[in-house]
């Protein structure tokens, strides 16, 4: 509860500050909208001309999308520093962090929000009305897909930036590592063959943040709703462990820093 | 132009000096390539055909290799210059013996050229063992001329949203939807071949196809007619943008302020 208290704290803040510059706010959160519509454009040329693949067609690729989007934005809105944490790592920034009264990783992965991440969180509502699968319990679904994607994002995204404490390096990796997953996400499920699922089911989880809960959107179905739970606790343990483990071989040069 | 030279020759041994970061930064395009690969071979299995509208799935890769290559290597000058607008250390190139425009002309090119080389090995060994062997050597003098044209129409385009920092709070929108223009009416995710034909027609008739379907296409399918209108379009794209990324800096100066330093 206490924590709670603590981040909503944080993220009014964040939000506070992000809408400081208005202008540069609205026109990020509307750019990223039109972004992405226009990026969905590509699939709906692809399938106007070649229809379906292995059965897949428009609309999973707008429920794909829906979820993807939302859950990426959601994880810019709330968690902003996922996609930096390893450059805060390499740069000695944790220190800050470590020298206040909070848990570590939660407290520096809610400390910043990326504002374009609302207009990845709207689209992804938007592309899913324009599939045709709206109904109020689909969208409780989508809600709660969204929600738990998100979780296994941002996690796979810490496990991915806290291999920083060994490596000693963060920005090159993270960014393979983010654009694998958005890629993989984001590509109809039925193009791989079963190894490939393989990997995009454990060591890139990319289906869980598009095939699988567009699938649970579809049509509720417990265990897919088991799966994607256990995924989202398994990878959330995961990723806090690491970076725990991590923590004990990290060190600076004592740069405690005023972060605004 | 020695000057520039040398700004390009800074720039180029800079990229060179960290060949692991190098190759690192260009791991990305395996990645795409193999997505690209299981797409394309699924979706030429699903349609039955050997060859789709003059395409065959080699030519696909081929083609889908060097619009990643282009894509992924050319400079992000968009962020770059306005970020110098915006800090302001902008003041400290303009103070220098030497034409902005040119000076970042010169240094993303050699920020380029090693990037895009190494895209194009890593991303074509992949290719090269998935679907084949490249188009034959005798086609890539013709699509290298094209190249260079895209490269130019890219950096105007870029430099130009770079400078609309002088007008507006964050030029990142406008990069966005450019990239995505790039990708969907420059042919880069998808050739246009595989577009309806009024789709092709608008695509043809705007600069983005010439920052991308044109050297593309002419690599997997050199046509000397072909080059002629790719060429022919990208030197008309070149003036309208690079007369109005001229205007654009010339009034961005009269706006700058700079106060101390």
């Amino acid at each position: 509860m206490k924590e709670l208290k603590f981040l909503t704290a944080l993220w009014k803040t964040n939000l506070a500050s992000a809408m400081e510059y208005r202008v540069a706010f609205i026109s990020q959160t509307i750019g990223m909208i039109l972004n992405d519509g226009v990026y969905f454009l590509v699939w709906i040329i692809f399938f106007d001309r070649f229809k379906d693949i292995r059965g897949w067609q428009l609309t999973d690729m707008f429920l794909v999308f829906g979820v993807s989007a939302s859950a990426f934005g959601l994880a810019g809105i709330l968690f902003g520093n996922a996609f930096n944490l390893g450059e805060i790592i390499v740069n000695g920034r944790l220190d800050y962090y470590l020298s206040l009264p909070r848990p570590t990783l939660l407290h520096v992965l809610t400390s910043r929000a990326v504002p374009s991440g609302f207009g990845d969180f709207l689209y992804g509502f938007v592309s899913y009305l324009a599939s045709g699968q709206f109904s109020i319990d689909g969208l409780g679904r989508f809600v709660l897909a969204v929600i738990l994607a998100t979780v296994i994002f941002i996690t796979f995204l810490v496990i991915v930036q806290s291999l920083a404490f060994w490596l000693g390096t963060g920005g090159t990796f993270t960014g393979i590592a983010i654009n694998a997953m958005v890629t993989f996400a984001l590509y109809p499920i039925t193009l791989f063959n079963n190894t490939a699922k393989l990997v995009l089911f454990i060591l890139v989880p990319a289906a869980f943040m598009g095939a699988v809960p567009a699938g649970f959107v579809r049509s509720f179905s417990w265990s897919t709703l088991g799966l994607m739970s256990l995924a989202a606790a398994g990878f959330l343990s995961l990723a806090v462990l690491l970076f725990r483990l991590g923590l004990r071989r990290y060190e600076s040069g004592s740069a405690i820093q005023v972060e605004v | 132009m020695k000057k520039y030279f040398g700004i390009f020759k800074i720039n180029l041994l800079n990229s060179l000096a960290y060949p692991a970061e190098l190759v690192t930064r260009s791991l990305m395009i395996v990645l795409f390539m193999w997505i690209f690969y299981q797409l394309w071979r699924v979706t030429f299995a699903a349609s039955g055909a050997d060859v789709i509208n003059g395409l065959t799935l080699r030519d696909t890769m081929w083609y889908l290799l060097l619009a990643e290559t282009l894509e992924l290597g050319r400079p992000r000058l968009a962020r770059v210059i306005s970020q110098q607008v915006k800090d302001g250390s902008i003041a400290y190139l303009l103070n220098k013996p030497y034409d902005f425009l040119l000076y970042q002309l010169s240094s993303g090119l050699g920020e380029s050229l090693p990037r895009m080389g190494m895209l194009f090995v890593l991303g074509g060994a992949l290719v090269w063992a998935m679907a084949g062997p490249p188009p034959a050597l005798v086609n890539w003098p013709l699509a290298l001329l094209a190249l260079a044209g895209a490269w130019l129409l890219h950096f105007c385009a870029n430099a130009l949203i770079g400078l609309s920092a002088f007008a507006v709070e964050e030029v990142a929108p406008f990069e966005w939807i450019y990239q995505k223009f790039v990708f969907i009416l420059g042919g880069m995710l998808i050739p246009l071949d595989f577009y309806p034909a009024w789709l092709q027609a608008v695509a043809k008739s705007l600069p983005f196809a010439y920052m991308m379907y044109g050297p593309c296409r002419l690599f997997v399918r050199p046509d000397m007619q072909i080059f002629v209108q790719i060429i022919l379009g990208q030197v008309f794209w070149l003036m309208v943008s690079g007369g109005i990324l001229i205007l654009a800096f010339s009034r961005g100066m009269r706006r700058l302020a700079i106060n101390g330093g």
